[in-house]
């Protein structure tokens, strides 16, 4: 009983913890470049929609993704120009493009979806994988999870080869340390941290679209719930370090996870605290956790080439 | 054979040309220096060679080839690289990531650039482990790896924008011996400096700027420095004094102790005591390691130092910006150590601090509102403020320290750096009570008329009986002014010097911690 209450807590946990990875990961190689994507929440967001609506018009889960990643891929876009060509205040931008995001899936959700909104969208099914079931107590957890689930772990690998053993990844952590040592190198500042938002915005729409096709095969209004802004907490909380940003994000799944399982062992806490909790959780972390570890040091900083 | 040809360059910064019709050849295998003041253009002709700026005018030839670069990128390109006055390695990495920047296959191969480093240095004696981190290194290392990273391309032409500015008297040495080097195996060499001694040690030919324009190109040999200087300041070497008296002082010889000297030499009461002084940076790194300095009553004690070896840190605490872990500051019989920077004003200590635009001025707000920032109070009525008088004051100041500037409303940022730092020492100096002054690099960045400005009037506050701390990197700067050299190193104080018996080598040995006095 309590072991398969407990497969069902890590089962929901890693599934909660999916979208926040996809997100982070591509967040904190951004953030690495130098540019913070505030919008990460809303990027997710519109995918989310996007997908939804793409599968549910299509039938393909695999095409609603693409459609959710493509949408996110082109808000990043947005992102970059402002930020990066126009040098605009990254913080603003993202906070525009969050109101931008939320205010437009629910209006077009309720336009398109709101006579169906009881539909069902099709969705991927879970892999159920059988040499993983065979781990005791988490295995049968780790087994049954969709495809993009392990897409999302294996992100956080090539993310981490990217910016250890690639000249990329060296030109992304000198662009985001010392944007002038970068360009006087020949390393162009512009198009690095266009790449880093880019991939933060593919990311992004990974995580977005897992939400809606691939864990709850549905689209709510405001569903990601400050997701995003999770995955960025999860970033400074991890220290701008691929595992310990990985660390962070399944911290944050189960403490949401938490909400299946303190009721199902019946113990006395308000379902609203619980709910709470990942938050609190991360305005803890931020405030134990921020100015301890080093932040890129251009981090939110427009590059302008000088004398 | 020219590697590089600028003809008609110009360049305009605004309503400001800093670059004018410039026209150049720089031959295979020379080493060329460009000598200048600063603000004569020497930068932004290399910036202009580099692909930073683009010229608003003229062209550029490389090997025989048209060359305007769009960025640095299509100098490296082309073989044309430089090491900035400012070094461009990003501190938290190591020395082999920093040298993979920019030139990488899209695979990072580290095994690669070690073996490159290790031909490199037995071409050129440049040896650095590949590990370190670069934010562990001293200046002269880091700029050592500049130059492996400038090398590693093999390039035509190689642009050192002031590069001894940073370095210890023997580290000078190895550079210039590494530019020959270079210029030996058919690269070309720019040098920027203004520093004469380094010209005639190591350059075939000389370019003289002053204000945007070529004066002379010259061949070094035979050629006689002192018109070189007459070319540099357009004016006589004697109306320049001591400035240029040190300058020209190629052997190293003391320069004639300067007119000041007339003052009180012998120094009276104790006015700045600090014993044992003790500071660790936010990080716990020692930076000043039991420090103790008197400075007595009309007596100007300079210190020198290569830089990072706590003398900033010196000044912030006595600033007051800076709190010291350990040992007493006492300024005129008061404990001033730790005390805000009110209270360390109101001891009767002015603070002229190393960083100009950061600490001493608000770039943003007027000359009167700079002058009398301290002072608010001062042209308070019934809690108003009376700007009229604030301005007749400042006027006045203006006029007693030569600050030019067409009004006291005009903004701070109007003025040029020498009359900036003018309006800095007038309203420290004008200070009352005012007992003690630091003064930290205060002639950094200046022109050489300010610079004999800021000279005469820390030479007239000793004179009249104030105690003076001058903090420089500049030797030739503290031989010509102090009445006594402290020498620090680590962040202790190794050795003193008293004026007359000055001499570079024995501050040079001292700065580098080789010699004990």
């Amino acid at each position: 009983m309590i072991d398969e209450q407990m497969a069902v807590f890590i089962g929901s946990g890693l599934r909660l913890a999916v979208p926040i990875i996809f997100a982070a990961t591509g967040e904190m190689l951004s953030e690495r470049a130098g540019v913070l994507n505030l919008s990460l929440d809303g990027m997710m967001l519109m995918s989310a929609f996007t997908a939804a609506l793409a599968s549910w018009a299509t039938g393909s889960p695999l095409i609603g993704v693409a459609a959710g990643v493509l949408v996110a891929t082109a808000v990043a876009a947005l992102q970059a120009v402002l930020s990066v060509t126009l040098r605009a205040n990254q913080l603003v931008v993202g906070i525009g493009f969050n109101i931008l995001a939320l205010g437009s899936t629910t209006f077009l959700y309720r336009e398109i979806f709101g006579p169906l909104s009881r539909d069902p969208i099709p969705g991927f099914a879970q892999l159920n994988l059988p040499w993983l079931a065979h781990i005791p107590v988490i295995g049968p957890a780790l087994a049954n999870q969709t495809g993009l689930a392990y897409v999302s772990i294996l992100m956080v690998v090539v993310t981490w080869l990217i910016l250890k053993y690639t000249s990329f990844g060296l030109a992304v952590r000198a662009v985001g340390e010392d944007p002038r040592a970068a360009d006087k190198a020949g390393i162009s500042v512009a198009k690095t941290r266009y790449l880093g938002v880019l991939y933060a915005g593919i990311l992004a729409g990974l995580g977005g679209a897992f939400m809606s096709v691939a864990d709850s095969n549905t689209f709510t209004e405001n569903m990601t719930k400050g997701a995003g802004y999770l995955a960025i907490t999860a970033v400074i909380f991890g220290g701008w370090n691929p595992w310990y940003t990985l660390a962070a994000c399944l911290l944050f799944g189960f403490a949401t996870a938490l909400q299946f399982l303190v009721p199902a062992l019946q113990l006395d806490v308000p379902v609203a605290l619980l709910l709470l909790l990942p938050y609190l959780l991360a305005l803890v972390a931020i405030a134990g956790f921020v100015g301890k570890s080093r932040q890129p040091s251009a981090l939110t900083i427009p590059f302008e080439r000088g004398g | 054979m020219a590697v590089l040809e600028l003809s008609g360059l110009t360049k305009r910064f605004g309503a400001f040309t800093a670059l004018d019709d410039i026209s150049l050849q720089i031959e295979r295998g020379e080493v060329h220096c460009l000598l200048g003041e600063n603000g004569a253009g020497k930068s932004t002709l290399c910036n202009l060679v580099f692909g930073v700026h683009r010229p608003d005018a003229g062209t550029m030839t490389l090997g025989g080839e048209p060359f305007h670069p769009r960025g640095p990128a299509e100098a490296l390109q082309r073989g044309v690289v430089m090491v900035h006055q400012h070094f461009s390695l990003v501190p938290n990495m190591s020395v082999a990531e920093n040298l993979m920047l920019g030139r990488a296959s899209a695979v990072l191969k580290p095994q690669d650039i070690i073996v490159r480093m290790e031909q490199l240095a037995a071409e050129y004696g440049l040896e650095i482990d590949p590990e370190a981190r670069i934010e562990d290194l001293s200046v002269g290392e880091r700029q050592r790896v500049e130059i492996i990273k400038c090398l590693l391309g093999d390039p035509q032409l190689l642009v050192l924008d002031e590069p001894t500015a940073v370095l210890q008297p023997d580290e000078i040495d190895a550079l210039l011996a590494i530019c020959r080097q270079v210029a030996l195996r058919g690269k070309s060499v720019i040098l920027v400096t203004h520093k004469l001694g380094e010209i005639s040690r190591v350059a075939d030919r000389t370019t003289v700027l002053r204000q945007g324009r070529i004066i002379e190109t010259v061949a070094m040999e035979g050629a006689d420095i002192r018109s070189l200087v007459r070319s540099m300041v357009g004016r006589d070497v004697q109306s320049a004094g001591s400035v240029l008296a040190a300058a020209v002082d190629i052997e190293g010889k003391t320069p004639a102790k300067p007119s000041g000297a007339a003052g009180p030499v012998s120094p009276g009461e104790a006015v700045l005591e600090i014993s044992d002084l003790v500071y660790r940076d936010p990080h716990g790194v020692p930076r000043l390691d039991g420090l103790s300095l008197t400075v007595g009553t009309g007596e100007i004690v300079g210190i020198a130092g290569v830089e990072g070896n706590g003398q900033t840190e010196l000044g912030l605490i006595l600033a007051g910006l800076a709190a010291p872990s350990a040992g007493a500051i006492v300024v005129g019989g008061a404990q001033v150590g730790g005390c805000t920077p009110q209270e360390i004003t109101d001891a009767g200590v002015g603070i002229v601090p190393e960083d100009r635009h950061a600490v001493a001025c608000i770039k943003e707000l007027s000359v009167a509102e700079n002058l009398y920032l301290g002072a608010i109070g001062k042209f308070s009525r019934f809690g108003l403020l009376d700007k009229s008088a604030r301005r007749k004051a400042a006027e006045a100041m203006m006029r007693d320290f030569d600050v030019r500037a067409s009004s006291p409303d005009v903004s701070m940022a109007s003025l040029s750096g020498g009359n900036q730092q003018k309006a800095v020492l007038a309203r420290e100096l004008s200070l009352d009570p005012l007992v003690f002054l630091l003064a930290a690099q205060p002639t950094r960045g200046l022109d050489v008329g300010a610079i004999e400005a800021v000279y005469n009037r820390i030479r007239a506050a000793r004179d009249d009986g104030l105690g003076v701390l001058l903090i420089s990197s500049e030797l030739e700067e503290l031989m010509a002014v102090s009445d006594r050299i402290a020498v620090i190193y680590r962040g202790k104080l190794v050795g003193e010097l008293a004026a007359g018996s000055f001499s570079r080598e024995a501050i040079g040995a001292m700065m580098s911690g080789h010699a004990h006095v």
